[in-house]
């Protein structure tokens, strides 16, 4: 029976079904299954699967978006449950924003919903960010990973600048950091010292996963 | 005989060949141009600068806005949306104008028949008519319809969830185009340029499926408008398009651009592939080589351009999306000057398959 509700779940995160989702984790939980547990085996497993099929080019953003809010809504129901228990579910703390003079956000905003349908903690700084601004929040938060998007050409240098800014003030080192947006490239990544580069927002999520398993 | 700018983009778009491969960009930065040619007009500049042909782009020369705060520079566009701009010319979206479903019964669309729109595009036929391509331009549905209408997220989401209502907001937006088209068309503009990207580096920003369904009918009622009134019409996207080039070759385009290098698309293969039946525009990467590389690499770039898509005519040589604000000034020359140099048909670039 709980084998059976959690690939309910997979599937229906699959699909995209909100509805469905909700229903099925209401039902989970009276049936007596952990918050926890329900995220793990089978909310999670269901939105690594549409960021696979999404990176193999069968889900495109409409499918990405509409799974990543069905996940949304079963966390909504799961996590008033897990704060009453004193429990959270965060695999790591991830820092977003895009940078100075550009202010795009659709691609930020994809990567934070999947980072967050993953398990992440997201603090999205916004558009426009200055470097200052994100050093302040690096240096009084704790995060894990912290991703800079830029969707311009013209706003490539200000990804530079960010992270020379970190160096100078002597943040570098409290971050991993990742780099992802149009115009950007692994080489580019390089060449401003940042960690990783992500292509897309699955790309990301794992990549994150992956700096944060390095670091752990 | 030397051809005129217009007779070289028709001939283009035709997949013809001209005296020499045509030049022209969607938009050049106030910034380059002044960097280039200190004082000049837009219109000064692309004569001094011997493009072919210019883009009169909706989004600056007809659509209307109103200020909301200008201290932020946010506007309200002429569809009810919020834009706010950075550093480039076009500003980006921040808020919907349909927010709930209901909005929409008493939504009133602008109205294309004002004749303030067509100023802009007048003043640039009685410049230029007969001798540079002046190029009539609408947003795509698609673009519209999402980012000012419904907003990327609500737009998508509906795709799956509520298809009727994303028939409703780009039926609104395709009367709307119907008929700046036709205008713009019967004050004499020479081409139809329709922009709004179909695709992001990796491929279609949705499926083919929902491609084929919300985006491509749109695209071509517009297309065959043009053409009923003898037209030629080019399609802009970003992106890599390979998925869906089929589909966008059956609405009846002339031309493509920019054929995105930025997004692994390969000019000499969608050559081979379509060449008989579009005309390549573009792909000199305006991200890469026009921003920071030498201007010895923007003329090799330009070199291999001509080589891979200038044979048997149908290439006008473009940035791969505008000559934006990053872009180096010297770079942008260089490239002029090396498409003149190395366009001349016929061809001596040993190129030819």
């Amino acid at each position: 029976m709980e084998a059976s509700i959690l690939e309910d779940l997979k599937s229906c995160i699959i699909q995209g079904r909100r509805d469905d989702t909700v229903r099925f984790t209401k039902e989970a939980m009276e049936q007596g299954l952990q918050g926890i547990e329900i995220i793990q085996k089978g909310l999670i497993p269901g939105i690594r699967a549409v960021g696979e099929l999404f990176g193999s080019g069968e889900y495109y953003l409409p499918e990405l978006l509409v799974s990543g809010k069905s996940m949304q809504a079963a966390l909504e129901v799961i996590e008033p449950v897990l704060s009453k228990a004193g429990q959270s579910f965060s695999v790591g703390n991830f820092l977003i924003g895009t940078v100075k003079g550009d202010i795009h956000d659709i691609g930020k905003n994809i990567v934070i919903m999947m980072l967050k349908g993953n398990g992440w903690n997201v603090t999205d700084l916004g558009v426009d960010v200055p470097p200052e601004k994100f050093c302040s929040a690096i240096q009084e938060g704790n995060h894990d990973v912290f991703g800079i998007s830029t969707l311009l050409t013209v706003t490539m240098p200000a990804a530079a600048q960010t992270i020379q800014a970190l160096r100078e003030a002597g943040l570098r080192d409290r971050v991993k950091i990742m780099i992802g947006g149009a115009p950007v490239t692994q080489e580019f990544a390089d060449k401003i010292g940042a960690d990783q580069y992500a292509k897309d927002a699955w790309e990301a999520v794992q990549k994150a996963q992956r700096l944060l398993d390095q670091s752990r | 005989m030397t051809m005129t700018g217009v007779e070289r983009i028709l001939k283009a778009l035709n997949r013809e060949e001209p005296d020499t491969v045509p030049h022209m960009e969607l938009g050049v930065d106030g910034k380059v141009r002044e960097a280039l040619l200190p004082g000049a007009s837009y219109k000064d500049f692309v004569e001094t600068m011997g493009l072919d042909g210019n883009v009169i782009f909706d989004k600056v020369a007809s659509w209307s806005y109103e200020a909301v705060d200008e201290s932020k520079r946010i506007f309200r566009d002429q569809w009810g949306a919020l834009v706010q701009y950075g550093s480039e010319t076009i500003g980006h979206p921040i808020e919907p104008a349909i927010k709930r479903e209901r909005d929409l019964d008493r939504y009133a669309p602008p109205d294309p028949d004002e004749q303030w729109r067509y100023r802009s595009l007048k003043s640039w036929l009685r410049r230029f008519k007969g001798d540079r391509a002046v190029i009539a331009h609408v947003t795509d549905v698609f673009d519209i319809a999402r980012e000012s209408l419904l907003g990327d997220v609500a737009y998508y989401e509906a795709m799956i969830e509520n298809p009727e209502l994303i028939d409703r907001v780009n039926e609104i937006v395709l009367r709307y185009n119907l008929r700046s088209i036709k205008n713009q068309i019967e004050l004499g503009a020479d081409a139809l340029a329709i922009t709004g990207d179909f695709a992001m580096t990796n491929g279609p920003m949705v499926s083919p499926k929902h491609t084929a369904r919300f985006l491509i009918p749109a695209l071509k009622e517009q297309v065959a408008l043009a053409h009923s009134l003898k037209v030629p019409v080019f399609k802009h996207t970003d992106g890599n398009v390979t998925r869906i080039l089929d589909m966008l070759v059956e609405t009846g385009i002339d031309g493509l651009h920019p054929i995105d290098p930025m997004a692994g698309m390969d000019l000499g293969e969608v050559k081979r592939r379509y060449g008989k039946r579009l005309c390549l525009m573009g792909n000199i990467n305006c991200g890469a080589t026009l921003s920071w590389k030498s201007t010895e690499e923007v003329r090799q770039e330009v070199k291999e351009a001509i080589r891979k898509a200038g044979y048997g005519g149908g290439y006008i040589c473009m940035s791969s999306n505008s000559i934006h604000s990053g872009v180096k000034p010297d770079n942008y020359a260089a490239m002029v000057r090396a498409i003149r140099e190395l366009g001349k048909y016929p061809l001596q670039l040993n190129a030819f398959p």
